[in-house]
Formats: C-alpha cells, structure tokens, sequence
C-alpha cells in the first residue's frame, strides 16, 4: 500500500510534467482555437501537482521517518540530507508556480503577447523544477535501495 | 507604466509568489539554524515543521497576492512585463540556490 501512495505521486508528478509540456508548445503556437485547451491545460498543471504533492505530503510526514534512516546508515547518506531536504522546500516553489499559472493563463494568449510571453516564462521554470524535482525523488530512493543491498 | 494589458491579479500574485519564495527560502535557512527556536515553534504549531511552513507560505502567497492587487486604489500593481518576469524568475531562481547551497553546506 505505501508503494502505491508512493507510485501515485510519482503518476501525478509526471502527469504534471506532460500537461506543462504540452502548455507550453500550445503557448507558443497560441491562437484563437487553442484557447481552450490552455486554459484546461494550466488548470491541469494547477490539479496534478496539487494532487501529487498532497500525496506526498501524506507520505512523507506519516511513512518517510524509517526511509530517511535507512538512508542515513547507508552508503548514499547525502540522499536524504541533500536531496530530500532540498526537494521538500523546493517544491513548495514548485506549488506557487502551478497554482499562478491559471492566473495568467486565463489572459487571451493570442492577443496578448505580454501574457504569453509570461506563461512561457513560467512553463519553462515549472518544466526544469519538477524534472529536477523527480530527478530528486529518483536518487532519494536509490538512497533506499542502496542502502539495503547486501554488503 | 506600461503593464502591455497584463491583468491585476497577473502582477500581483506573480509578484507575491516572487516575495514568497524568498521567504520561503530563508525560513530554510533561520528554521535550520534555530533547532530550538524557530524550528521547535513550528513543530509546536503544527504537528511538523515542515507542515507548518507550507502552511504559512501558501498564506502569505495569498494575502500578499491579494493585498497587491488592492493596491493603487484597486487597480493593483503596475509594472512592465520585462522587470516583471525578470523578478519573478530571478527570485525563483534565487530561492532554489539558497536552499540547495544552503543544504550543500549545512549538515
């Protein structure tokens, strides 16, 4: 069961991911017959973060304590204290950044080079965090299985 | 100023997630530091310190947001949308190598 909280978060987090992706191609070939779809696209990116990160919120205050030290008598100590650390607060950023981008979104991106030229700007940044951020969670668990490897 | 039709609320709430984030960033910085202080009262509010924080920073997200864009009497804040992304991905920026650099060092 903890796997499958764990593996959901990841589905969301990736989901998340592609949807920025797609907002972002969509932002940049912006016009009259694509402003639906951003607007459901950026409120999508706003849906799957908030749910991957709910999830692992809930993972991490109730299920993380016995990882974290695992990890830290392991080989990979800087597993936890580096990447876990860093990705709990980063990703904080990472939850502003979806949650404004409907904000800006919902402007007329075809007429409105200004508002396009923001959601670019702010795709970008949330594509290469949560890449960095499940880059993050990837060595964190590496940290895991490293750690109970056989000596 | 030119704000280049840019909604209220866009400059608002993109300059508060600015200003969070670098507070963010440095509560990192001060919780860490002040096991016994900082870091012990924010376990006592919530349950986590870390609950806490995102707590507080998703708050001041929005009041600073909303208070903003009351701002000028209600027509918000008023900037280009050059020094506005600047801010906004500059503060983002900043915020990420405070707390990576911070953790680099800090054990």
């Amino acid at each position: 069961m903890i796997e499958i909280i764990l593996m959901t978060h990841v589905l969301f987090g990736m989901l998340c991911i592609i949807a920025t992706v797609w907002l972002f191609v969509d932002a940049l070939n912006a016009s009259e017959a694509n402003q639906a779809r951003i607007k459901v696209l950026s409120l999508g990116v706003a849906v799957t973060m908030w749910i991957s990160f709910l999830i692992a919120g809930y993972w991490y205050l109730v299920y993380y304590a016995p990882d974290k030290a695992i990890i830290l008598k392991g080989p990979w100590p800087f597993a936890h204290k580096f990447f876990m650390e860093m990705k709990e607060h980063v990703v904080i950023m990472l939850l502003l950044l979806t949650t404004f981008l409907p904000i800006v979104a919902f402007n007329n991106l075809a007429a409105n080079k200004a508002a396009r030229k923001v959601v670019l700007w702010v795709t970008g940044l949330i594509g290469l965090v949560a890449v960095a951020m499940d880059g993050a969670g990837a060595l964190i668990a590496m940290g895991v299985k490293v750690a109970l490897l056989p000596k | 100023m030119e704000t280049n039709g840019i909604g209220k609320y866009t400059i608002s709430f993109g300059m508060s997630l600015a200003i969070t984030s670098i507070v963010s960033a440095l509560l990192v910085v001060v919780k860490e530091m002040s096991e016994h202080t900082v870091l012990a009262l924010m376990k006592g509010i919530t349950f986590h310190h870390w609950f806490t924080h995102t707590l507080f920073i998703l708050i001041l997200f929005v009041v600073i947001g909303w208070i903003l864009a009351k701002a000028n009497g209600g027509q918000g804040l008023k900037m280009s949308v050059n020094r506005f992304i600047s801010t906004l991905v500059g503060a983002v920026v900043l915020s990420g190598l405070i707390i990576a650099g911070f953790y680099l060092v800090w054990d």
